[in-house]
């Protein structure tokens, strides 16, 4: 149990510090969006900058003036959405089996013609011995967390290709909506045949969706990313070309220069609290954009750096942030669709509409959560079918002391 | 690891559609798709279904015959519309039912049509029979609407009436208007049925004039 009692205090230290940032925040709010405004015109010095500078944060590929902003363009009048989501229950080592599930709720609803929806979700479950431990790079690895997450996202991503194939089959116009990121950033530092296995799927659901010409969008509410915020950063770098490795503000890098140099620097360091690129550190993208953009306009469309996608061949992903009027939102793309300008207003369109009809969240994305969702009740509703099935046939196994105690604990 | 190592089939649509039913269309399809509804709840005395179709009830004193052998037969009592997921409730658009099916079509799959049917006795190899039956009618069977023969079969006496004066959680006088109205209906209207209902609640309801007179009038009418 939590004593909230004792957190009180530490809670109390966490909003002072919280409120200190929050002063500071509008200084530097201000200072980024005024230096959003001054790259607009000379986006071309920052696009090269960009291009020519090794930093450590992600920076976008600007392929337009970064202060841009779309319109609303008008939703096709019949148009069908897809969308996935995926939940699981987790092997769990303290039950009595590892087996795990995965959930995928699929949605799939027309607009404009008054067709039936398609709401269903399917359960996966995984027992054998081949769905607990898998061998990748030579190693055999227990489907953790970590698997069980990557093989639902792969799920999410390939069914919901399918499905919107199928919609097209059928002669539908069809959107495919995938919730949370297009990019997957988290195959680097996987072993190679893992990381190879899990791009071909993905690629193959993308190059499948790009012959049938429908366009799939990843929707990210609520976004972090700092992309854009980053390209200012190094705007603001003074450095021609920037390199943050050796970057000579940072003391360590300061041994070679003469004392008048560090100097300079140091007083450098005083004047702006920190390296020349850190005032504007704090302000994400979705901030920065939420006091240029108005309900149903988009920024132009830019290209993700991502070294995973050095992979993605002809999807190499793209994204633009839109204001769906509950927040500003992130929008990934692939290339294909980037470049189409019908698919690509189709898509600003449909995921604007789509988030006023789900009042501020994508509706087929949260309907295909609730079809998805596995909760507390469900999981334990899971073991103990398992359990009774284990007890009548009369299979051997044991429940660990620690679950055991966590049902039953004895006063 | 399936998903990635081998590239299934492609599906087609109606592989998604899973085994969840939608609340929207009759479920199932050949002999069962002439029922209106499945028992979901089920007593000795009332009965609760699952309307085949969203807004798809029977209407409030219609008679409905539920099972194959030995059917029970019940009086439409109550009908209700509610969201199938308890954490949920439907909300104001401000939009018309139109407008809701093009552009909000999701909302429709996530409502359903329940009805209450309180029990007025069973049909036996014999006939009809105003007794409550030996056992409630099973949960899932079928529910269907009766037609005016077997309305006319069942009313053949009118010990039912007693039954629905008899419940107390039902407007017991509008259930009793409405039932009778439906009967009268399926006797053709007929003046003699009309006169030989009165005499069985002037019986029943004994010397309440006023509350007989109110009943009379309306079913009448």
């Amino acid at each position: 149990m939590l004593d909230l009692f004792a957190i009180k205090t530490q809670i109390d230290s966490m909003v002072a510090d919280e409120r200190a940032l929050q002063d500071d925040f509008q200084k530097r709010q201000n200072l980024a969006m005024g230096q959003f405004k001054r790259w607009g015109p000379d986006w071309e010095i920052l696009r090269r900058k960009i291009e020519g500078s090794r930093t450590s944060w992600l920076l976008p590929g600007l392929l337009e003036p970064m202060d841009r902003r779309y319109p609303l363009p008008l939703r096709p009048a019949s148009i069908s959405v897809a969308a996935t989501d995926g939940s699981q229950i987790f092997s769990d080592r303290h039950e009595i089996s590892s087996c795990f599930l995965i959930n995928i709720g699929y949605v799939l609803l027309h607009y404009g013609t008054g067709e039936k929806p398609l709401m269903s979700s399917k359960p996966t479950l995984y027992y054998r011995e081949e769905d607990i431990f898998e061998e990748w790079g030579g190693r055999r690895h227990l489907a953790n967390r970590d698997m069980v997450g990557f093989k639902r996202r792969l799920m999410e991503v390939t069914d919901v290709a399918e499905l919107a194939l199928a919609a097209r089959e059928e002669g539908h116009q069809v959107l495919a909506l995938s919730d949370g990121t297009l990019i997957l950033w988290n195959l680097e530092g996987r072993p190679q045949d893992f990381k190879e296995a899990y791009l071909e799927t993905t690629l193959e659901a993308f190059s499948d969706l790009q012959k049938a010409r429908v366009p799939v969008a990843g929707y990210i509410s609520h976004p972090g990313s700092q992309e854009l915020v980053n390209a200012l950063k190094l705007g603001l770098c003074p450095l021609e070309v920037a390199d943050c490795d050796r970057c000579p503000w940072k003391a360590e890098n300061q041994f070679a220069m003469t004392p008048a140099e560090v100097e300079d620097l140091q007083a450098d360091v005083e004047r702006t609290g920190g390296l020349p690129c850190t005032p504007i550190d704090g302000i994400n993208d979705a901030i920065l954009l939420r006091q240029l953009l108005q309900p149903g306009e988009r920024t132009p469309v830019f290209q993700s750096r991502s070294k995973i996608l050095e992979e993605y061949g002809d999807h190499y992903i793209h994204f633009f942030y839109l204001h769906v009027g509950a927040e500003i939102g992130r929008v990934e793309i692939p290339q294909w669709v980037a470049e189409d300008e019908e698919l690509l207003d189709m898509v600003h369109a449909c995921v604007y509409d789509q988030a006023e009809k789900g009042q501020g969240y994508p509706v087929t994305l949260s309907e295909a959560h609730e079809r998805a969702v596995v909760r507390g009740a469900d999981r334990e509703a899971f073991y103990r079918v398992l359990r009774d099935m284990y007890v009548k046939n009369n299979i051997k196994t044991q429940v660990s002391t620690k679950s055991f105690k966590k049902r039953h604990a004895s006063i | 690891m399936d998903t990635v190592k081998e590239k299934p089939r492609r599906r087609s649509l109606r592989e998604f559609m899973g085994e969840e039913k939608g609340t929207g269309e009759a479920f199932g399809n050949g002999a069962a798709a002439t029922h209106i509804g499945e028992i979901v709840e089920s007593s000795t005395t009332e009965l609760i279904a699952e309307s085949a179709h969203l807004h798809g009830a029977p209407s409030f004193g219609q008679f409905v015959r539920v099972g194959e052998e030995m059917p029970v037969v019940g009086i439409v009592f109550n009908v209700f519309t509610h969201s199938i997921e308890p954490n949920r409730r439907p909300t104001a658009y401000g939009k018309t039912e139109e407008e809701l099916r093009l552009e909000q079509p999701q909302i429709f799959e996530l409502l359903r049509t329940e009805f209450e049917a309180l029990v007025i006795g069973y049909i036996d190899e014999r006939g009809p029979v105003q007794v409550l039956p030996p056992q409630p009618a099973r949960i899932h069977s079928f529910v269907h609407s009766c037609s005016d023969e077997e309305v006319q079969g069942f009313t053949r006496t009118d010990d039912y009436l007693r039954s629905i004066l008899n419940t107390s959680k039902v407007p017991t006088d509008e259930l009793l208007v409405a039932t009778l109205r439906r009967t009268l209906e399926a006797h053709g209207g007929s003046r003699s049925y009309l006169v030989r209902i009165g005499k069985e609640l002037s019986r029943l309801l004994g010397d309440d004039y006023d509350r007989l007179s109110s009943i009379i009038r309306r079913i009448a009418h």
